[in-house]
């Protein structure tokens, strides 16, 4: 295994290091795109990566880490989506899991798990969402009750991603009533009393799972942070899910254009319309110019010491509107591929029509910048 | 620069743009050493010049001199710029006739306060880049100004017993004004810091449809009052759409980029980590 030779000091040497591994290391997905596969595929470019070291640049060495900015991780996850390696929702996960261990796990827990999400040995999940709680997160009930030095789970979580594949999972829990009645555990998936049923998406890839907790007994050791942390845990998230993984997930876009691009070449080759299509064209690239450029100043600022908050919405709306005008540009430029021929198209604006979902909805952020932006008060 | 410096900077310009507007200004901006702001630090002078005229609804000639600066020729001469549709203009170092006494032709543009003149086509082979980015950030500075106007009367005005910036639609209609602006903020820091024609000219393109996508949303709160002359608003709305044509609209721009990705079959990463 090859492992870097010298240490890249600056972010460009980084890149270009990174770059100069892949041409010697071809981790190209195979053809199997179902979701299987992609977690298969997920785990095998982890794998490589831990090996290689790259994957552990930008994290700290308690955790197995190698140091150096967090800016390292989003360079290595947009050098693996614009190879297209492995599908970017996926592989940014740990971008919000291993910070919330490094913040809020007692250090040796965080020492002994962080490696196995990071080497690909694992895959964890992020538990919040309920049936009675969206945008209400808030509001969550699923129950834990002291008994001893442990603790007991009843509950029933829903849209837990690859919550059938992971061996760990961040759950939000309620202790007492109120935003600080909300406490957060690290539970093994293999805890009896837990049950995962997978449910069906509309894009065919079956991503996420229901998850029951029937008298699940978690040790006190597991919890993250103290009693009533749990709200907070799930706020300091946010800086992280916005800063690399929107990095991530812009450079998958740009490489998605770029194919668009090629692949209406061809067609008007054909009809013989080049130039037709340009304003559509140039919309979605600026959409995605804008949120690179805007991504780009919050990981500066990220960097230099600033605490993210309110303003990170700006950017999800950003990236989620230019996400879905990049697909609904391309299901206007190559007709009929989403709706008869192009299975890889079709899946792909499915799964854009979740931008404005996940993470928040679009709606939840407008309230944000409503009231904490543009200071309008209460609705 | 230091951020004393610079805001004192702010301060010294937004006080003359407020006492003045047009030839007066240009004058005014003369002697505060506009030249040699533009010559020592033309990515101070640029942006905080530029938002204020925006911000503070003034004008006055300084375009010019940007795009002069970046041909290398003298300051204080007027060029001819290209507009939308094929047209061309000349942005006159005086005051607009509709500004003066009330004389033939008063009154033929959409925004009568600016000296603007249709000429005959210029050089098509202008450094148009600087003065983009400049117009950017004018543009940003109308979207702001009347952001602000919408912001205010939201919070002052009362239907059904409550304020209407209470009510959903009204602060979801700002939220997405403050969005499109700071997503152009972006992209005009962006072509600061690498100000390639291309980055510029996408610069331009963002700002000019998101001062276009404020003055829709903000119209719509600002409701009757807005559609009054008598209301501020209309004079950042004519500016808007005036300076969106110049040097190219966001809509001639953007198409312009999609050629442009669609020759290179490759879209660029302008900006990078
Ligand atoms: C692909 C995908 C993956 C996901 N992965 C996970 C995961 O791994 N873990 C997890 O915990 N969750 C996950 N989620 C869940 C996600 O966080 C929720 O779907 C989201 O928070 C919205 O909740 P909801 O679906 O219950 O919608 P609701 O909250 O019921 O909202 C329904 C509609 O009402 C609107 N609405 C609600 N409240 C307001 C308000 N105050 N003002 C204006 N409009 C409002 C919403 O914007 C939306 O349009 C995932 C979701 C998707 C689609």
């Amino acid at each position: 295994m090859t492992s870097p030779v010298t240490e890249p000091a600056t972010i460009g040497e980084f890149r270009a290091a990174v770059r100069e591994w892949f041409t010697h290391n071809d981790l190209s997905a195979g053809p199997d795109h179902s979701l299987d596969g992609q977690v298969a595929q997920l785990a095998r470019v982890r794998r490589a990566l831990y090996d290689a070291g790259w994957m552990r640049y930008g994290w700290p060495a308690e955790v197995g880490g190698l140091g150096g900015p967090a800016a390292l991780r989003a360079v290595l996850g947009e050098e693996v989506a614009s190879r297209d390696l492995a599908e970017p929702g996926i592989y940014s996960m740990i971008e919000v899991l291993a910070p919330t261990m490094i913040s809020y796990a007692p250090p040796a827990l965080a020492a002994e798990m962080v490696p196995l999400l990071l080497s690909g040995a694992e895959q964890w999940c992020q538990g919040f969402s309920e049936p009675g709680s969206g945008s209400d997160l808030a509001s969550l009930s699923t129950r834990a009750e002291p008994h001893g030095d442990d603790w007991v789970v009843n509950g029933q979580k829903v849209w837990t991603s690859l919550a059938q594949y992971s061996q760990r999972c961040v759950l939000l829990t309620r202790t007492a009533p109120g935003h600080g009645g909300i406490t957060a555990f690290f539970v093994d998936m293999d805890t009896p009393g837990i049950t995962v049923r997978p449910l069906r998406t509309m894009h065919g890839i079956d991503e996420f799972a229901e998850v029951f907790f029937d008298d699940v007994v978690v040790p006190g050791d597991r919890m993250l942070g103290r009693p009533g942390d749990g709200w907070q845990l799930a706020m300091d998230l946010l800086p992280h899910e916005r800063s690399t993984c929107f990095w991530h997930r812009v450079a998958f876009l740009y490489e998605r254009l770029e194919r668009l691009v090629g692949e209406t070449a061809t067609t008007t080759a054909t009809t013989g319309a080049a130039g037709a299509d340009d304003a559509d064209l140039g919309a979605a690239y600026l959409a995605l110019h804008t949120i690179r450029c805007r991504s780009h100043a919050t990981q500066r600022r990220l960097a230099d010491g600033a605490r993210l908050g309110p303003e990170t919405s700006i950017d999800k709306v950003l990236l989620a509107t230019a996400e879905q005008r990049l697909f609904d540009t391309a299901r206007d430029l190559l007709p009929g591929a989403v709706e008869l021929t192009d299975p890889r198209w079709r899946s792909e604006y499915l799964y854009s029509r979740a931008a404005t979902i996940y993470g928040g909805t679009a709606e939840i952020q407008r309230n944000i910048i409503a009231r904490r932006l543009l200071d309008l008060g209460k609705e | 620069m230091d951020t004393a410096e610079h805001d004192l900077i702010v301060e010294t310009f937004r006080k003359a743009m407020t006492g003045s507007s047009g030839a007066a200004l240009d004058a005014a901006l003369d002697e505060l050493g506009w030249a040699d702001l533009l010559a020592e630090e033309p990515d101070t002078a640029i942006p905080v010049v530029f938002t204020l005229l925006g911000e503070t609804g003034s004008h006055a000639s300084v375009l010019n001199d940007v795009v002069a600066q970046a041909g290398g020729e003298p300051l204080g001469t007027t060029v001819t710029l290209p507009f939308t549709g094929g047209r061309w203009v000349r942005w006159e170092r005086a005051d607009a006739p509709a500004a003066q006494p009330p004389s033939e032709g008063a009154g033929d543009l959409l925004d009568p306060t600016l000296p603007l003149r249709l000429a005959e086509p210029g050089d098509p082979d202008l450094h148009l880049a600087a003065a983009r980015r400049a117009l950017g950030w004018w543009l940003l500075g109308t979207g702001r100004a009347m952001l602000a106007l919408a912001r205010e009367h939201a919070l002052a005005r009362t239907q059904f017993g409550r304020p209407i910036a209470s009510f959903q639609a009204v602060r979801h209609r700002l939220a997405e004004t403050l969005v499109a602006l700071e997503g152009a903020e972006a992209t005009l820091n962006a072509a600061t810091a690498s100000p390639e024609p291309f980055t510029c000219l996408l610069a331009k393109a963002a700002a000019g449809r998101a001062s276009l996508d404020a003055a829709r949303h903000c119209q719509q709160v600002l409701a009757g009052i807005g559609f009054t002359a008598e209301h501020d608003f209309h004079h950042h709305l004519r500016r808007t759409l005036t300076l969106d044509g110049l040097l190219g609209s966001a809509r001639d721009l953007t198409r312009q980029a999609g050629a442009h990705i669609r020759e290179q079959g490759h879209a660029p990463r302008l900006i990078n980590l």
